[in-house]
């Protein structure tokens, strides 16, 4: 095992590590809540919530690691946004970048004021409190594109990729800087793994990717390591056309959505990245039995190197997941 | 000037082109169904092909869809009340009750109305009676539905009971869509078709165009 995957290796263990065991990390949010008793809006909004919501399912489940990850509103509240809660629903939120003077305008917040983003830095802490020092905990950010996005709109944002693209680099600027500061906050309360959710990218074209957003990343990365924390990249949706550019970011762990081909993943991002993945979280794990559930793990097992694996569904498993199902999956990962 | 230029113009997201150039075609009276049919659509099949087959992203689908509707907006006024205006039937677009993603939908709303639909776009979180009273108020042929979350998806079937409720079920077709959504939950709902792009939206819209 090369320098790199070994430190990486360091940072997943847990204490039943050394049973042989594939580590399984599934993205928890919705259907923690659900199983926990309580709505997806609490689990958002309160992070004792969230941190006991998550512990439930590591009894349940027995994964390998836990993460603060919950909605995608968090640094847009910072930034000032109203972010509309309902319910078990995904929230809403309102916008604030219409126009260039309003990028110019735009403050970056100090996140420890923040009520959202001191409630995720207050998750991270609860989880180290209740976990001790060897359980890996995953904190969690908008990658800058994202947040964008998730200030000025997704349409928005694409389509000023294009007419307005002075517009987008100052703005992702300025995502970046609270990105930083939200991530070294959560690696001070105790994350050693900062999850980055880019998911916007994956609909923009490489060339794209590699002007607005690859710079950022590698910036963004550089920092996080520096600060003592790893990377875990996640993009939902197709990544293929991006792996080449992606192989350059300096990822640690890359999630990859159940459309993309781990062993091509595995071949172009390297040996010393972690891939993540990539069991369809509906058709699969929701839906499927076990023995669909089965042929799908062997063939995500079979086209990578065990030691370069981390099982998960390829996005979030979703609200009313059968618990046996995901058992099953714990069951079929343990090495006999 | 050549109106295949409007092609290009829709091809490339170049806005301030193709209203210029729809602009001097109605000045020197060139058909308005002539200019939909064969350069808007084609555009839009074309940019959709590429998009299908990973060659255009979705930054250039939006702005072709930008450019189609700055050139269409200037021909609806001249196609209402034609007797030689030809649609291809009227669609009902939304994002079910309790779901807010629309980029998926806005794309398919945009490629069937640039590929000759009618398209009413109801929006996001659209409720049974709102798709219901839509259908009613447009005779719409085909109701499409989107959905990204699990927790969303089953709303499909309310929709389809209330269509079926309504005495409408047999007047229209029902497509769906999103990121959850398959094949086999179609068929488990009723759905007339499911697709899982742009483009092949349009292929099905216009199979189940009868």
């Amino acid at each position: 095992m090369n320098k790199k995957l070994q430190r990486i290796h360091s940072a997943l263990s847990t204490p039943k590590t050394d049973d042989g065991r594939i580590y399984f990390h599934p993205i928890l949010m919705m259907h923690a809540s659900f199983q926990f008793g309580e709505t997806y809006t609490n689990l958002m909004t309160n992070y004792k919530v969230l941190v006991e919501a998550n512990m439930k399912c590591l009894e349940l489940y027995d994964n390998d690691a836990v993460s603060v990850i919950s909605d995608p509103y968090r640094e847009t509240s910072a930034f000032g946004a109203t972010v509309i809660f309902n319910g078990n629903n995904s929230p809403a939120c309102e916008k604030l970048i219409t126009c260039m003077d309003d990028v110019i305008r735009l403050k970056n917040p100090n996140i420890y004021q923040c009520e959202r983003t001191l409630d995720r830095i207050n998750g991270v802490h609860y989880f180290r409190q209740l976990l001790g020092n060897k359980f890996p905990i995953i904190g969690w950010i908008e990658g800058p594109l994202a947040e964008a996005a998730d200030i000025s709109g997704v349409s928005e944002t694409l389509i000023n990729i294009i007419i307005e693209p002075d517009l987008i680099k100052r703005l992702t600027q300025k995502c970046l800087t609270t990105g930083k500061d939200f991530a070294l906050a959560q690696i001070v309360a105790g994350a050693n793994i900062i999850g980055v959710g880019d998911a916007i990218c994956s609909q923009i074209s490489t060339e794209m990717y590699n002007e607005f957003c690859l710079p950022l990343h590698q910036e963004l990365f550089d920092f996080i390591h520096q600060n003592g924390g790893l990377v875990k990249l996640h993009i939902c949706g197709n990544i293929t056309h991006l792996l080449p550019s992606l192989s350059k970011a300096g990822v640690d762990i890359l999630d990859c959505d159940w459309m993309v081909d781990m062993g091509e993943a595995h071949r172009i991002m390297g040996p010393e990245v972690m891939m993540c993945g990539n069991l369809d979280p509906v058709s699969v794990i929701l839906e499927g039995n076990r023995e669909i559930i089965r042929n799908k793990f062997e063939e995500a097992k079979n086209s990578l190197p065990i030691e370069n694996w981390i099982l998960m569904g390829g996005c979030e498993i979703p609200m009313y997941t059968p618990i046996n199902n995901i058992k099953y999956l714990r069951e079929i990962s343990l090495k006999k | 000037m050549n109106t295949s230029n409007l092609y290009d113009a829709i091809l490339t997201g170049n806005l301030a082109m193709a209203i210029e150039i729809t602009k001097q075609e109605i000045t020197h009276n060139t058909d308005p169904q002539f200019i939909i049919n064969e350069y808007m659509m084609k555009a839009m099949e074309e940019i959709g092909s590429r998009f299908e087959a990973g060659k255009a992203f979705v930054p250039e689908l939006l702005m072709a869809a930008r450019a189609m509707k700055g050139s269409l907006n200037l021909i609806k006024p001249l196609l209402n009340g034609k007797p030689n205006a030809t649609t291809m039937g009227t669609i009902i677009i939304g994002t079910v009750k309790g779901d807010l993603h629309d980029i998926g939908k806005n794309l398919v709303a945009s490629m069937l109305e640039g590929c000759g639909f009618t398209v009413i776009n109801l929006g996001v979180d659209i409720s049974s009676e709102k798709f219901v009273n839509a259908v009613k108020g447009n005779k719409a042929s085909i109701v499409c539905m989107s959905a990204l979350l699990t927790t969303t998806m089953p709303y499909m079937q309310t929709v389809i009971d209330a269509l079926q409720e309504a005495g409408l079920r047999q007047n229209v077709k029902i497509m769906i869509g999103g990121a959850p959504v398959n094949k086999k939950f179609a068929d488990k709902i009723g759905a007339d078709g499911y697709s899982d792009n742009a483009n092949a939206a349009v292929t099905l819209a216009r199979t189940l165009i009868v």
